[in-house]
């Protein structure tokens, strides 16, 4: 641990919390302290991550109501009374979604936001703007519309927003989630820049490769406990998958010399792609945010025609996870979506065996205690492990997987693993397009980087070498920011 | 060049004001056709003017048939339905036509008068634009028009999305997949921004405002003639001028003011500037 964490700018003193209506605390007797530096949060899905970030600048219990007990200071505020607007001058906290926190349309006026409402004079607020975009690396984009930045940079601009308000204490949620290499290399940096600078910088992630050897401080929350963990406890180790070589006589979808972009675009965003994939094999599509991943994996579902080219599928279902699991949940359990897939899939089949197969897609993404839940009150990591078991149900021949571990923890990246491998043992094509390195070496037989419209095959070996400097990026960074290693 | 945001309002609400102040189809349609030609010449590149076309189309038309339908007065009768039945029974006359293409055109000027606050302003220039007071009502604004750009993404998302599990559009009824879906993701994203917003400070108390809002000669030109065409309106309305047509139990031709006409053409002001592309292009990120 840096010897830099020395004043506590963050105290917990046997804080316990309930969500209305929610009968198990989803906080439990947290006592904790945290000084200046970097603080790495981690555990699983629906652990209290996200309820102790909020629980930093007051959201929690003032936004989200609940029962709550104990006792905090946070840089210098009671955050259980303190009202949240005020909080908000010394705690700044960035969601997990960029796209569901802009007010305003463009980054000057969406940095500035904050500032307007701490009611600052005019010339200090753009000299806080300046000052913030400055920081960020992030001028060159002041006058662009928030609706033209990649993921990357949206998470920046919403950093910069934070930022400007000049927080002792910054949280943020998951900020890599959605992120490319370099633009969670961006945010990274970021960070460890602001914990340098004396700030608390508080970060809850599964996306820990990048994070860990930047990290001053881990915390692990599970089951609403919070407590110290080590970087050792959570490293895990990847194995690469053994590829497969696949003859053409098995391709079962292709692409050919096809162009593509989303509806109404003026030019497309791949050009002349030729890709083919056999049943049973595992194509992984990588590359950075914006270059195409998500229009691919469309044109092959048939949601777009293509520009030109032809496009061919197997016989039977595709199923498809977009980005947003929220785009698929609407019935009000888990265990009735997956039905619902099933349902529609397959052969009709006697009430018993259906039950067992719901069953069964139910354990296989560790959904049994969660079937009967509302699948809109699950947190992110769940809600995402729902949409897959409610795509993957019924045994599709050809399956397009978009991010599909987003937010999801180490448990559940490995279940998702193992249902792709059984979907591939009985013949299905998998096609997964993500920014997850460790996933794409884990299941993929042949990985296919996306980039200026062009799709490229990467070697098995490179592949390797690429996801191995994902995670020394993290240990790059942070040793230029002159973090502990 | 570029127009203030609050003068973007004043001329909204001049132009509303004149199209809602007479019933005379001359003066709506000369608002309409001026209105149209200011959006078309500021109405940034990538927004698209054929959702706001159709919804002109679909509410000038039920304007329009709800009056041919309900109104039964008029001295050219075309047809009759049993007078029995509700409403709708009686005589369809022209007089009944064209009193209701009148009402369709005053909806279809008031409409495309109050556009350039959703289609030409960024969602800050809407805050920025109303006075003090109203600043909250602004932000209330810009957050809606975030949300109703999301709404459209997100309405796709989830019909493709369901229409990958085997979901296909068979009457009214299927619907429910899709919108139970999209409405649920648009309060939760509601909710979220509500969240987001607080956790930076909204209503902490006083607040500030970013930009400058200087006004330039052209911005003083265009309220003033804005305003004048709007105060010539009503000045002539309260002072008992005839500045209506209602067709009947005859129909006739509209009268035409040529003071009125001036002062419609009046609002045609934002129309003869250029427009800075400039800002719009660093804003695409060209």
């Amino acid at each position: 641990m840096s010897a830099s964490m020395t004043a506590p700018l963050v105290r917990f003193d046997g804080v316990t919390y309930r969500y209305p209506s929610v009968a198990t605390p989803s906080l439990c007797a947290v006592d904790l302290e945290m000084g200046p530096g970097l603080t790495v949060v981690v555990g699983g899905s629906g652990g209290g991550k996200s309820t102790l970030l909020r629980l930093l600048d007051g959201l929690v219990p003032q936004f989200h109501g609940g029962r709550i007990s104990g006792s905090a200071v946070v840089a210098g505020l009671d955050p259980f009374r303190t009202p949240v607007p005020l909080m908000a001058q010394r705690v700044g906290l960035v969601f997990q979604d960029v796209e569901t926190q802009s007010v305003y349309g463009t980054v000057e006026r969406e940095v500035a936001f904050g500032l307007e409402n701490a009611g600052l004079p005019r010339a200090e607020m753009h000299d806080r703007v300046d000052e913030a975009l400055g920081e960020l690396a992030i001028e060159h984009l002041r006058g662009r519309r928030l609706t033209t930045l990649s993921g990357g940079e949206r998470q920046r601009v919403q950093l910069a927003a934070v930022l400007a308000m000049r927080p002792r204490v910054v949280a943020l949620d998951e900020p890599t989630s959605q992120l490319d290499l370099d633009g969670a290399a961006a945010v990274l940096t970021a960070c460890l820049r602001l914990a340098r600078d004396g700030r608390a910088v508080v970060v809850a992630e599964h996306r820990l490769e990048t994070l860990l050897p930047a990290a001053d401080r881990l915390l692990l929350v599970e089951d609403g406990r919070v407590s110290s963990t080590t970087a050792e406890a959570l490293t895990s180790h990847v194995e690469a998958r053994p590829r497969h070589s696949f003859a053409a006589s098995e391709v079962v979808w292709e692409l050919g010399d096809v162009a593509a972009g989303p509806a109404g675009c003026s030019a497309p965003v791949l050009d002349g792609i030729s890709l083919a994939g056999a049943a049973g094999e595992v194509v992984a599509l990588v590359g950075p945010n914006g270059s195409g991943k998500t229009t691919l994996l469309r044109t092959l579902a048939g949601l777009i025609p293509p520009l030109a080219g032809t496009v061919r599928r197997p016989a039977g279902r595709t199923a498809y996870l977009p980005q947003n699991p929220g785009a698929l949940l609407h019935l009000p359990t888990v265990r009735a979506e997956v039905e619902l897939t099933l349902r529609r899939a397959g052969p009709p089949r006697s009430s018993s065996a259906a039950a067992a197969d719901v069953a069964a897609m139910l354990a296989a993404f560790g959904l049994t205690a969660l079937a009967d839940r509302y699948p809109r009150d699950l947190s992110s990591g769940e809600r995402q492990r729902a949409a897959l078991a409610a795509t993957l149900a019924g045994s599709p021949a050809l399956v397009l997987l978009d991010e599909p571990t987003r937010g999801m923890d180490h448990a559940a990246r490995h279940a998702l693993a193992a249902a792709v491998r059984s979907l591939t043992e009985s013949g299905s094509a998998v096609v997964v397009a993500t920014h997850d390195t460790d996933l794409a070496l884990e299941l993929a037989d042949r990985t296919i980087r996306l980039a200026g419209g062009r799709a490229v095959e990467v070697a098995a070996s490179v592949h390797v070498e690429v996801a191995a400097a994902d995670r020394a990026a993290g240990r790059a960074v942070a040793a230029a920011q002159g973090a502990p290693r | 060049m570029s127009i203030a945001p609050r003068v973007w309002l004043l001329w909204s609400l001049a132009a509303v004001t004149v199209a809602l102040s007479t019933d005379n189809p001359v003066y709506r349609a000369l608002v309409a056709l001026v209105a149209l030609n200011v959006l078309l010449t500021w109405l940034p590149p990538g927004r698209r003017l054929r959702p706001l076309v159709a919804m002109l189309a679909f509410a000038a038309g039920m304007a329009a048939l709800v009056n041919v339908l309900a109104g039964h007065t008029g001295a050219h009768v075309i047809a009759r339905l049993p007078a029995g039945w509700p409403l709708i029974g009686g005589a369809f006359t022209v007089e009944s036509i064209a009193f209701g293409g009148a009402l369709g055109l005053g909806l279809v000027a008031a409409l495309l008068a109050v556009a350039p606050l959703s289609l030409v302003l960024e969602p800050h220039d809407v805050v920025d634009a109303m006075p003090a007071p109203l600043e909250r009502t602004g932000i209330a604004v810009a957050t809606s028009l975030n949300l109703v750009s999301g709404f459209g993404r997100t309405l796709t998302a989830v019909r493709d999305a369901q229409r990958m599990r085997g979901w296909k559009p068979r009457g009214l009824r299927s619907w429910y997949e899709v919108l139970v879906p999209v409405v649920l993701t648009a309060i939760e994203d509601s909710v979220l921004l509500a969240e987001a917003m607080e956790a930076r400070g909204f209503g902490a108390g006083r607040r500030t405002t970013y930009a400058a809002g200087r006004w330039t000669r052209w911005d003083l030109a265009v309220v003033i003639a804005a305003l004048g065409a709007a105060a010539v309106f009503v000045g002539l309305r309260l002072a008992g001028a005839p500045i209506d047509w209602y067709p009947y139990p005859a129909l006739y031709l509209p009268p035409i003011n040529p003071i009125l006409v001036a002062a419609c053409l009046a609002l045609a002001l934002p129309g003869l500037a250029a427009p800075d592309r400039g800002r719009a292009a660093v804003e695409a990120g060209a």
